[in-house]
């Protein structure tokens, strides 16, 4: 019983002493019950829509962590071995691309990814739901995996400084040793984890956001629907769009409040999931940032 | 400071010549593509018996053309359908409408564009003024009450519902129970607050869509500013700016030099929010001061990445509330009915835009710097 209790105390103590966590235990806790309130209230046809948007956005932010990991990895290696092998030329090659990817605005270059995504679902290339899925993510993660890839050179700048990679080299460990385990698995570790969950709340934002723009379509005969479905298009959907509008009502009518979440409930639904999901992961970084004092 | 002019203009012109060069080669493409639709189709539209328009010549055509290529049913399919997207495409396609004035990119398409394009500059001047200042209040609001030892609300309102039964703790039960609520109402504020400010721009527009006119300039401006997470992100980033830099030994050396460090609010050594509102933001005598300054100055190179965050969430607001008449919409038209040289044009506009931001923040960044230097 007392250890019982002493357990419990320790849970309630690390649940309330970290944010991360804390915030991490309440996405969940939020999920439940909102999707306890759709089991009652919600018809199962949309319930079934939004479980499948759920899961695929949720994929592809984590398909988008992946990439962005990846890539973030191989250009941050690939600019600091080139500097430090005084390739000039490939070194302002590849600063100059990757300034260059910056400075476009992110959902300008997932636009022209979408555009090229369409062309190749019109020659039937992409024709798996799971490829699209894929496919969207790179996309994605191709226009936020810069911030990685700073965070990377950032932390091998911080570490070389430091007389501890020079003791490192002359005790003869590669440096490719001392940068990937030493620097960046054992010293930053929390830092990426870190930028995962920043990246994971800019690609769910980034893809909700193409996903309802383009519910116009990209081209006459491909259109959003052709995508896998993602939070983003059930909510461009009409009936969602409609159910959003609902909420301009209680400007004019306070009452009408109690029929938004049982009358339009699929929109309100999608919307409280991003911005939830939204607000979560900015908690669950800014808590990450706090604990490890990053 | 030369090397990254340099960059900056040549990345400039590296992505106008690369435009230019997609821009011939789609024409080109385009041109060949709608001759050849055209040369396929055209004897049979040419048949004097038969009416495409009329669904029993269709099917009559169809048989025909089975009996005479009985083996190539495929193809014959194909045919059909080649036959109808290319009478589909004389009622929808504009390229092949008369009288509906330029089609590609013309003159008067340049300067209706030029128009677009400088409500789009102002509007965007507008908002990252705004949200440069209101992101650094929010921040320093955040700094100050971190400094003053402030929990969170919901942590004050337990505190003081768990107090509120012991009068030794100064919450007597004849106050009642508003000094207990009042934490509790501010954290519902906050949290409605954080959900506007977290939503994406389409939700907040599509609900106050009823009462507001989608156009106007000074609501592409407000949503710009609260939504898309735009404002809480970079006051979050000018937050930790600060917090770090309060953490510096100059600032232990600037108390014990007998500069106040009391932050409680609109006391006599403490801050007002008089000073932390108005600008440019002074607080003689506090060490807030400079840290303040060097915070402000670490943050200022943010403001390039802050400009193409900006821009996303201003393309967002007029691409997803199809808000006519304005750059991104038409940017998003010109994608659809594929009339890629003026989209293309529409990103070198907006993407100068980015670079010309980038290159007056870093010359600000270089003159400062020359300054801190005792250089300039």
């Amino acid at each position: 019983m007392k250890i019982a209790a002493n357990t419990m105390a320790r849970i309630r103590l690390a649940f309330l002493s970290s944010q991360h966590a804390r915030w991490a235990v309440l996405w969940f806790a939020g999920m439940a019950v909102l999707l306890g309130w759709d089991l009652l209230f919600l018809n199962r046809p949309a319930l079934a829509q939004i479980q499948t948007a759920l899961l695929n956005s949720l994929v592809g932010g984590f398909l988008v962590v992946l990439f962005s990991m990846v890539l973030g990895w191989l250009s941050a290696l690939g600019l600091h071995y080139l500097e430090q092998g005084g390739n000039r030329t490939s070194y302002l090659l590849l600063t100059f691309s990757l300034n260059l990817l910056r400075s476009l605005p992110q959902i300008i270059g997932i636009l022209l990814g979408y555009v090229v995504l369409t062309i190749l679902i019109l020659q039937d290339v992409l024709r798996a739901p799971i490829l699209q899925v894929v496919s969207m993510s790179f996309v994605v993660s191709l226009f936020v995996f810069l911030e990685v890839s700073d965070l990377i050179r950032e932390r091998i700048g911080h570490y070389r400084a430091l007389d501890f990679f020079d003791a490192m080299l002359c005790c003869g460990i590669k440096e490719s040793r001392i940068i990937n385990t030493e620097i960046l698995r054992k010293n930053s570790l929390a830092h990426l984890v870190h930028k995962a969950v920043a990246v994971f709340g800019m690609a769910v934002f980034l893809q909700c956001s193409i996903d309802f723009i383009i519910s116009v379509g990209l081209s006459t005969e491909v259109s959003s629907t052709n995508f896998p479905a993602t939070l983003g298009s059930v909510l461009a959907r009409m009936d969602s769009k409609q159910d959003i509008l609902a909420i301009g009502m209680v400007f004019t009518d306070v009452s009408y409040i109690t029929a938004l979440a049982f009358r339009h409930l699929q929109g309100i639904n999608i919307a409280f999931i991003i911005v939830f999901t939204l607000v979560c992961t900015y908690n669950i970084a800014n808590g990450l940032v706090r604990r490890y004092h990053l | 400071m030369r090397r990254k002019l340099i960059e900056h203009i040549g990345s400039i012109a590296f992505v106008a010549l690369i435009f230019a060069l997609v821009i011939l080669f789609l024409k080109d493409r385009e041109a060949s593509d709608r001759r050849a639709r055209a040369e396929l189709v055209a004897p049979y539209l040419k048949l004097p018996s038969v009416d495409f328009g009329n669904p029993r010549d269709r099917a009559l055509f169809r048989e025909t053309l089975d009996l005479f290529r009985p083996r190539s049913r495929a193809a014959n399919d194909s045919l059909m359908k080649a036959i109808e997207a290319y009478r589909m495409a004389q009622f929808t396609d504009p390229g092949m409408k008369t009288g509906t004035g330029d089609r590609g990119l013309s003159w008067p398409a340049v300067r209706r564009l030029s128009g677009m394009y400088v409500r789009f500059i102002i509007v965007y001047a507008i908002v990252l003024g705004l949200t440069f200042y209101a992101a650094q209040t929010l921040a320093m609001i955040r700094f100050v009450r971190m400094k003053q030892g402030r929990s969170s609300y919901c942590a004050e309102f337990l505190g003081r519902a768990k107090a509120w039964n012991r009068p030794e703790a100064g919450l007597s039960r004849r106050a009642g129970v508003v000094p207990v609520l009042v934490p509790l109402f501010k954290a519902l504020a906050k949290g409605i607050a954080y959900a506007v400010l977290f939503s994406p721009a389409y939700v907040i527009g599509y609900a106050l869509r009823a009462g507001f006119e989608m156009d106007s300039v000074l609501f592409m401006i407000v949503l710009g500013v609260v939504s898309n997470g735009l404002l809480v992100n970079y006051a979050n980033k000018f937050y930790t700016l600060l917090v770090a830099e309060s953490r510096k030994g100059y600032v232990e050396t600037a108390l014990v030099k007998n500069l106040s460090g009391v932050y409680a609010w609109n006391s006599p050594e403490g801050i007002s929010y008089r000073s932390l509102l108005r600008l440019p933001r002074r607080f003689p005598g506090h060490v807030l001061q400079h840290v303040y300054l060097n915070a402000r100055h670490q943050y200022f190179p943010t403001l390039k990445e802050q400009a193409s965050f900006l821009i996303t969430g201003l393309i967002i607001i007029e691409m997803a509330l199809n808000i006519q008449g304005h750059l991104c919409y038409e940017l998003l038209q010109n994608i659809l009915y594929r009339r890629y040289d003026i989209a293309l044009t529409i990103i070198l506009g907006i993407f100068v835009l980015v670079k010309v931001t980038e290159i007056l923040v870093d010359l600000r960044q270089h003159r400062e710097e020359r300054r801190y230097e005792n250089r300039g």
